[in-house]
């Protein structure tokens, strides 16, 4: 302490340091209670599919895509860079890709049983496979990504959750008409979902401060009474003629507006009045790739089907396959359940290598947003540092599990019985 | 599948892609890198070798020299010592003549000094004798004959000399 006031510097930091903690603590979650809050990000909508962000052709194109490809081509530039014009004393890019290299080189030969170069024919897939999904995890948490977007408005909201309750109405109900079975539908999204709340935007912005408490619920965008609605159903029932009643035409013209018309109270009991404002959901441009299930189901299912590949190579048809099909007159019953339960295994680690990679980003990400809403603008900064953290960990997990099920492939069945175990 | 977002479509691009992005890796990056990193193992093993050859003979060569060192030491100290017989034994020598010189030398003069004496001898006695029958002319004019009283005179010098030189 006493260091600290003999030193202007290092008193100045640390006074900087607390007052953006204080302004933090109360522009956040914690200050929005004492009728503060001003700085707190929106919890925004959490989507777990990726979004369609444009399309190409009839080629849906979602945000996960995009950032898979731009970590790529960091990745290939990287490559280009380090592989166009190799030295032997090498320099720059060559060395860094070295040292990645000459590391996983040595790994690979040390799990695969220690000879030099006994590990060459995992050396490949094992570095693909941490290179990208360590680039693709950190291109995932760069600035920007999940929170510049487009708005969804409550038109097209409508429109993508009507579809399933219009099928739910027509299996009730095959005699009623498309209009009105569209019209039952609406009438059911808006007593479901009457409640869902909507980010306001101002313009294109929705500004600090804006968080989980000041949400629009959808009631106060297309303003409805639970005894209109009853009136309206009734009318629905009966024919096609309903689509002239005003409170039908009313609604559907809210729908389309998309803008809150009523002042609401929002979580923290308060009164906001953002009349006029577009109301809408946001979907991001961007989305980091390991956020998306397709594509570390993708590169599991190629690290799998690798592995088989290795299996059947090192071990034969007969060999490697006998792992999964046993004769049960041959050798027992017990040993055909072992090998039916061989081939689910396989399986498994498909699956659990799909899920983990995915579930630790996707919780990295949810985590981001929730320390921007409750400790804004520091809460996030020592997360991103775990985030880059686990984003190389689970990089690593991924190449190292699929080394070590390589190995076990090709490991011949006498030596079969240490299992390395998922984490 | 549907709440997890899993559509074929999808699932191929991202499963595409990531074979894409491996093969282009390894066209760019892996081949190149892998061949480079094994030919420069080769070569490390090569100059180790080399390094290792070149040490021995280094470390032969060194002896080899050390040996030629010791021996020439040897020669060095043999042609030393003899150098220094030679010397020794020229010294004894000159000094062996030197004495001779001089003892010669001294013997010469010996000798000289001795002729040289008795020829001082004879002159003298020569001279003496002279001298005498001058003296006894003089004291017996005429009376004495040169030549008959030799005789006598002889014996008086005879005489006379014997007693000196006795």
């Amino acid at each position: 302490m006493g260091k600290l006031l003999k030193n202007p510097k290092l008193l100045v930091i640390a006074i900087a340091g607390v007052v953006a903690l204080l302004v933090s603590v109360a522009g956040g979650a914690l200050g929005a209670s004492f009728g503060l809050g001003q700085l707190g990000g929106p919890i925004p909508f959490i989507s777990i599919p990726a979004e369609r962000v444009a399309y190409i052709g009839s080629y849906p194109l979602l945000n996960s895509t995009i950032m898979f490809w731009f970590g790529g081509i960091i990745l290939l530039f990287v490559a280009w860079r380090a592989g166009r014009n190799v030295k032997d004393v090498p320099s720059g890019w060559q060395n860094f890709m070295e040292a990645i290299y000459e590391f996983f080189s040595g790994t690979v030969d040390g799990v695969a049983g220690g000879e030099p170069k006994s590990g060459r024919r995992f050396l490949a897939l094992v570095s693909t496979i941490f290179l990208v999904v360590v680039i693709i995890n950190w291109v995932g948490i760069l600035p920007g990504v999940g929170s510049v977007g487009r708005i969804e408005t409550i038109e097209e909201w409508v429109h993508h959750h009507i579809h399933d309750l219009e099928e739910k109405v027509h299996e009730e109900h095959p005699e009623y008409s498309d209009k009105q079975v569209h019209g039952l539908a609406l009438l059911h999204l808006l007593e479901e979902h009457g409640t869902d709340t909507f980010v306001a935007f101002h313009g294109i912005w929705v500004p600090l401060g804006n968080g989980e408490q000041k949400r629009v619920p959808l009631n106060k965008i297309v303003p409805f009474t639970s005894d209109e609605l009853h009136k309206l159903e009734d009318k629905i029932k009966v024919g096609d003629k309903f689509n002239e009643d005003p409170v039908y035409l009313r609604i559907d013209q809210d729908i389309r507006e998309g803008v809150v018309k009523e002042v609401f109270v929002g979580g923290d009991d308060k009164e906001y009045d953002f009349i006029g404002k577009t109301a809408g959901l946001l979907v991001p441009y961007l989305r980091g790739a390991s956020t998306d299930i397709n594509t570390t189901l993708g590169i599991a299912i190629v690290a799998m089907f690798t592995v088989q590949i290795w299996g059947f190579r090192a071990l034969g048809v007969r060999g490697y396959g006998g792992k999964f099909v046993v004769n049960p007159i041959k050798q027992g019953p017990i040993s055909t359940f072992v090998g039916i339960l061989e081939g689910f295994g396989e399986l498994t680690r498909t699956m659990s290598f799909t899920f983990r990679l995915f579930g630790n980003m996707f919780a990295g990400e949810i985590l981001l947003i929730a320390m921007a809403f409750l400790l804004p603008l520091i809460g996030i900064i020592p997360f991103m540092g775990l985030e880059l953290f686990v984003g190389v960990i689970q990089a690593y997990i991924f190449a190292m599990l699929t080394l070590v099920f390589g190995v076990m492939a090709v490991a011949s069945h006498g030596d079969h019985d240490s299992h390395a175990e998922d984490h | 599948m549907d709440a997890l977002g899993i559509t074929v479509q999808q699932l191929l691009t991202q499963l595409v892609s990531f074979l894409i992005l491996f093969f282009l890796l390894y066209k760019l990056a892996y081949g190149p890198i892998m061949g480079m990193l094994d030919s420069r193992a080769e070569k490390i093993k090569d100059s180790l070798e080399a390094a290792e050859t070149a040490r021995l003979e280094a470390a032969s060569s060194a002896e080899r020299v050390e040996a030629e060192i010791a021996a020439a030491r040897v020669e060095g100290q043999k042609i030393v010592a003899e150098a220094r017989d030679a010397a020794s034994k020229l010294r004894e020598q000159e000094q062996d003549r030197a004495r001779t010189d001089v003892e010669l030398m001294i013997e010469r003069a010996r000798i000289e000094i001795a002729r040289e004496k008795e020829a001082a001898v004879e002159e003298v006695r020569k001279e003496f004798a002279g001298l005498a029958i001058t003296a006894a002319e003089r004291i017996v004019e005429g009376s004495l004959d040169v030549k008959s009283h030799s005789s006598l005179i002889d014996k008086v010098l005879e005489d006379g000399l014997g007693e000196r030189k006795n």
